[in-house]
């Protein structure tokens, strides 16, 4: 079993990379888009970032996003003034979010052709200064052998030590925010 | 006596009033409070697109206390470059790659959408010179194992 996902990774491997004809096995993405979404009685609040920096390594089917704090984009500038200071998200001092992990079905992948997986996602993910192991899931969607990797998912924002604990942005800002990945790389 | 009384309430009810509209206004401009406008403003800094990537990379803690600020509204930086790659973002927005050939890393930029000259008749090798808010810095990254570049935003391009 052990040789034949070796066989199988191996055949992966030269596969992607006479596909993409890159020395290297990283796929990198600058063409990202992550979202926020808080959602309260108050007011629904949403914030999107087109900054950040991906890479998929299509051997060992690990992933990294590295997510400049300060690129996300809030539609009121008093959001995200409150967003970044230094009583909430404090970009300042932590101008990076980090998603490091690995899709641990990746060996089940063919990226050679077009096809589109449910991929298992688990690792650690770090925002302001804090790190949380996480496991979610995504989709990892091969086409014209162009990869692109999408996931939703939750984000309790007292876990990574972000709180406001009185005045208008408590009641306003969810507890839990909705976080959406998008990548192509 | 009663009149006075009278006289006295209504200065009371006007002072209210008063504080109510502009209390009520202040908070109403706070909470629709218009995002900088970063065109307009002038830089705080004229650099090339080597210079920041150097002082980032020499020291990216003194370089990032020196140029973001704390509630998000970072410093404005004039940079001039050459343009090492044009691309396009998830928002639609044309992101220019300014860059040295022998630089690690170079200065990732957004530009407006009605940016003064048109972003179509930018090629690769053009020398440019744009002003915009600075997002982050330049590190290595040993996760992602390579150079990221400084990131600027709300970018336009002054001179050609």
């Amino acid at each position: 079993m052990k040789k034949l996902n070796v066989i199988l990774s191996s055949l992966i491997i030269l596969f992607s990379l006479t596909a993409y004809s890159q020395s290297n096995d990283k796929l990198v993405s600058s063409k990202t888009h992550i979202k926020f979404f808080s959602h309260t009685p108050a007011e629904d609040i949403e914030a999107n970032n087109y900054t950040s920096v991906s890479t998929l390594n299509k051997e060992t089917g690990e992933v990294v996003f590295s997510v400049p704090m300060q690129g996300f984009d809030f539609k009121k500038a008093l959001m995200q003034k409150h967003y970044n200071s230094d009583k909430y998200l404090d970009t300042k001092t932590f101008p990076k979010a980090k998603l490091k992990a690995t899709i641990t079905n990746f060996s089940e992948f063919d990226l050679s052709k077009d096809g589109s997986y449910e991929a298992v996602v688990e690792g650690e993910l770090t925002i302001h200064g804090v790190t949380k192991a996480i496991k979610e899931k995504g989709t990892l969607t091969i086409k014209d052998n162009m990869v692109s990797a999408q996931s939703t998912f939750n984000v309790t924002l007292a876990d990574y030590g972000v709180e406001f604990v009185k005045g208008k942005p408590s009641s306003n800002i969810a507890k839990t925010v909705e976080v959406t990945v998008l990548a192509e790389y | 006596m009663k009149t006075k009384n009278k006289k006295i309430l209504r200065i009371i009810a006007i002072l209210m009033l008063a504080g109510f509209v502009i209390g009520g206004s202040i908070m109403l401009y706070l909470f629709n409070m218009p995002h900088r406008d970063v065109q307009s403003a002038k830089a705080d800094y004229v650099l090339t697109s080597n210079q920041i990537v150097s002082e980032y990379l020499s020291d990216m803690d003194a370089a990032n206390q020196k140029y973001l600020s704390s509630d998000g509204e970072s410093k404005i930086l004039e940079i001039s470059g050459i343009i090492n790659n044009i691309s396009e973002d998830f928002n639609g927005q044309t992101v220019l790659l300014l860059k040295g050939n022998e630089d690690k890393a170079g200065v990732s930029a957004t530009l407006i959408s009605n940016t003064s000259i048109s972003a179509s008749s930018l090629k690769i090798g053009d020398s440019v010179k744009l002003k915009g808010v600075i997002r982050s810095g330049a590190s290595f990254d040993e996760d992602l194992e390579l150079y990221e570049n400084v990131i600027l935003d709300k970018c336009d391009i002054s001179i050609i």
